[in-house]
């Protein structure tokens, strides 16, 4: 029967571009998003298509999927990491600080750990909400930051500016950069039993039953401590590659990048009340924002009404999806 | 006889003088009336290789066009210089919005576009380094201004402001409040370095003398901010011999205050915008203001011309370090028929000044 194979697909269709009855959320509808600006800017421009281009547009776009994948852990349990631009500033700032490579590359990440368990404690022991918890560690490791570096400078490991300078075989280091944190963010939010975990207890959250994943045997507060760790190690992560970028520390360079980590993730068909989500989606929010940069400054819009525009077509996308799907 | 002869030799030199004047000043190119060339190591840039024929593209990577009202200034000279210039058939104006990691990505977007020429106002000393070197690979001639960088690979710079402004003020305030005199100091953006440069220019003058800070704090050099730092210094203590500001928008804001509290208003450092100068003329306080003019925005566009067409004279290393503008040089700029938003010397023409900050 015709009708009845129909019927499916279609249903199919209205799912994949609704996000409904989807663990992973609302993420083709971005992804043709995605699609339509990179074809607009094909046909529009003669840069964009430009091996040199698409390198840069890479380049750019990583320490932003690097931060947004890092705060789906946390939105997955439905929490949100405002500390993030603080990691990222405090890294640069560590790693510009002179001292050998071999300690200040472990060092940035056990601090960043360090950090997460401490949000993770705050959320899940005392009971403060994310927000809260999280806005305070961002001003505490801002004022460290700006005590160790009150302006710009120092010197980063030539390790880390190599490693997002140039290409191996051929392929660009912030290319290597993504396909190895895509895969690593991968293994553990969709290949392990943590990231299983995770989207259990952040379902239970969004379904009002935060005890359904304990019942089963997850100690919850355990694993929601661990994805704010997880978020602050992306960020710390996101900071090497900037700290690699801009060749320098700076006490600044993170400032409202949580921002757009959490509208990137929201972008991606995350919930912000957890429980639903997908590492592809998160990428493809991440790319959304880079293109309309990128684009935008192909196209020559003036600077005047580009953050206008920005926020036009965020409302555009975001507001395709429904507020309740969204968690907000 | 001998007077005669000494007359005719005073006279001969000083025609000498003066025809050599003007040989003298066609030597170097100036991009802007203050500008010269500075001392010491500053060679003349090699601009043959950089030469070629009309029509060009310039891009600008600046660094906050909507800051405030003299960052968007330098964003309206610069245009206003590239829509003068019959060359320039297209002028990319981009806004790293105070962002490092946009910086970066802006210039690289410009070599990507593969810009004749491109003008770089540095976010910060070192996060720019990177991308203007790639630039200079890439044998795009890179003009700096309104702010310094650590890397050599750029092609010529205008350097001002930051500690020069600062110190500017300070000997002002040090002259004006005598050597045991207590100061506030309304600091600009935390971590920005020129806030730090002015900061530093400050400590330069305050060496050697007894004057105190008595109380320090940000104001982010916005009206808002700096009246709240302002209110809480004057309701904690009034007693304040001078003020150094920053400058921008904060020293408006705390002449508010004392005028709101009903008290003389101390000596205070201000900087060249029309409200503030309105403020001053009408209110005859004491007051200074260094020269920080936002026309470096048209001469970045004219080095960058310059450059590209060749021209003789243009040296590696310009200091713009004007002497600060007192009361009187603040009457001959002051317009009324203009808004509060206007940021002096400018070098737009007049029409434009009129469209865009006419009062009428």
């Amino acid at each position: 029967m015709p009708g009845s194979k129909a019927k499916p697909m279609k249903t199919r269709l209205s799912n994949l571009l609704t996000g409904n009855q989807s663990r992973q959320g609302l993420w083709f509808l971005p992804m043709l998003i995605a699609a339509a600006i990179a074809f607009f800017l094909s046909i529009r421009t003669t840069q964009f298509l430009a091996p040199e281009n698409l390198f840069n547009l890479v380049a750019q776009a990583m320490p932003l999927v690097i931060t947004a994948i890092g705060q789906m852990f946390v939105v997955v349990v439905g929490g949100l990491d405002l500390s993030v631009g603080s990691v990222i500033s405090f890294t640069t700032a560590v790693l510009a600080l002179g001292a050998p490579d071999y300690i200040t590359i472990p060092a940035v990440f056990a601090l960043a750990a360090l950090v997460g368990m401490t949000n993770g404690f705050v959320v899940t022991r005392l009971n403060v909400h994310p927000i809260i918890a999280t806005l305070a560690m961002q001003y505490i490791l801002l004022g460290i930051t700006r005590l160790m570096r009150p302006v710009s400078g120092g010197t980063v490991p030539d390790i880390v500016i190599r490693s997002v300078s140039g290409s191996i075989f051929g392929i660009p280091m912030p290319v290597l950069w993504g396909i190895i944190v895509i895969l690593l963010a991968w293994k553990l939010l969709h290949g392990s039993r943590f990231g299983l975990h995770l989207f259990a207890i952040g379902g239970g959250i969004a379904a009002g039953t935060e005890d359904a994943a304990r019942n089963f045997g997850v100690s919850d507060k355990r694993k929601i401590m661990l994805a704010y760790v997880a978020c602050s190690c992306f960020a710390a992560l996101a900071g090497v590659f900037l700290a690699g970028r801009i060749v320098s520390g700076d006490p600044n360079v993170g400032l409202l990048f949580e921002l757009d980590a959490i509208t990137a993730v929201a972008i991606g068909g995350t919930q912000l009340s957890g429980g639903v989500g997908s590492l592809h989606g998160t990428v493809i929010g991440a790319l959304v924002l880079a293109l309309l940069s990128n684009g935008m400054n192909l196209t020559n819009v003036s600077p005047f009404i580009q953050t206008a525009i920005k926020g036009s077509i965020l409302l555009l996308v975001v507001g395709l999806q429904s507020r309740k799907k969204m968690g907000l | 006889m001998k007077h005669l002869s000494l007359t005719v030799a005073t006279i001969g030199l000083m025609a000498v003088a003066a025809l050599a004047a003007p040989a003298f000043a066609a030597d170097f190119f100036s991009p802007l009336p203050g500008a010269v060339p500075a001392p010491g190591d500053n060679p003349v840039v090699e601009t043959g290789k950089y030469k070629k024929d009309c029509p060009y593209t310039i891009g600008m990577s600046h660094f906050g066009v909507n800051a405030n009202t003299w960052t968007i200034q330098v964003a309206h000279e610069a245009q206003a210089a590239a829509d003068r210039e019959s060359c320039i058939t297209k002028f990319i104006l981009l806004d790293a919005n105070f962002d490092q990691k946009k910086q970066v990505a802006d210039i690289e977007d410009l070599i990507a576009q593969k810009v004749d020429a491109i003008i770089v106002q540095p976010v910060t000393s070192t996060s720019a380094d990177a991308a203007i070197e790639k630039a200079a690979a890439a044998g795009i001639p890179v003009v700096l201004h309104t702010g310094l960088v650590e890397t050599d690979a750029f092609t010529t710079e205008i350097r001002a402001g930051g500690v020069y402004f600062g110190k500017v003020m300070g000997d002002w305030l040090v002259k004006t409040v005598g050597d045991n005199g207590k100061i506030w100091v309304l600091r600009g953006l935390a971590g920005h370095p020129e806030d730090t440069g002015r900061y530093n220019g400050l400590l330069e003058s305050l060496k050697g003398t007894n004057v105190k800070i008595v109380a320090e704090d940000h104001g982010d050099w916005q009206y808002d901010k700096g009246k709240k730092v302002c209110e809480t210094l004057y309701l904690n203590d009034p007693n304040v011999d001078g003020i150094w500001s920053s400058g921008a928008d904060m020293t408006r804001a705390c002449v508010d205050v004392f005028k709101q509290f009903g008290a003389n208003i101390p000596p205070i450092s201000g900087e060249g915008n029309n409200g503030y100068f309105g403020q001053w003329i009408k209110d005859g306080f004491q007051s200074i203001s260094p020269e920080y003019s936002p026309a470096q925005g048209a001469a970045g566009v004219r080095l960058a011309v310059a450059l590209l067409k060749g021209e003789a004279g243009i040296s590696k290393h310009y200091d713009y370090n004007p002497p600060g503008l007192d009361l009187e040089k603040a009457k001959a700029l002051y317009r009324d028929d203009l808004s509060a938003n206007v940021w002096w010397p400018t070098d737009l023409p007049e029409e434009k000044l009129k469209e865009l900050y006419g009062n009428k």
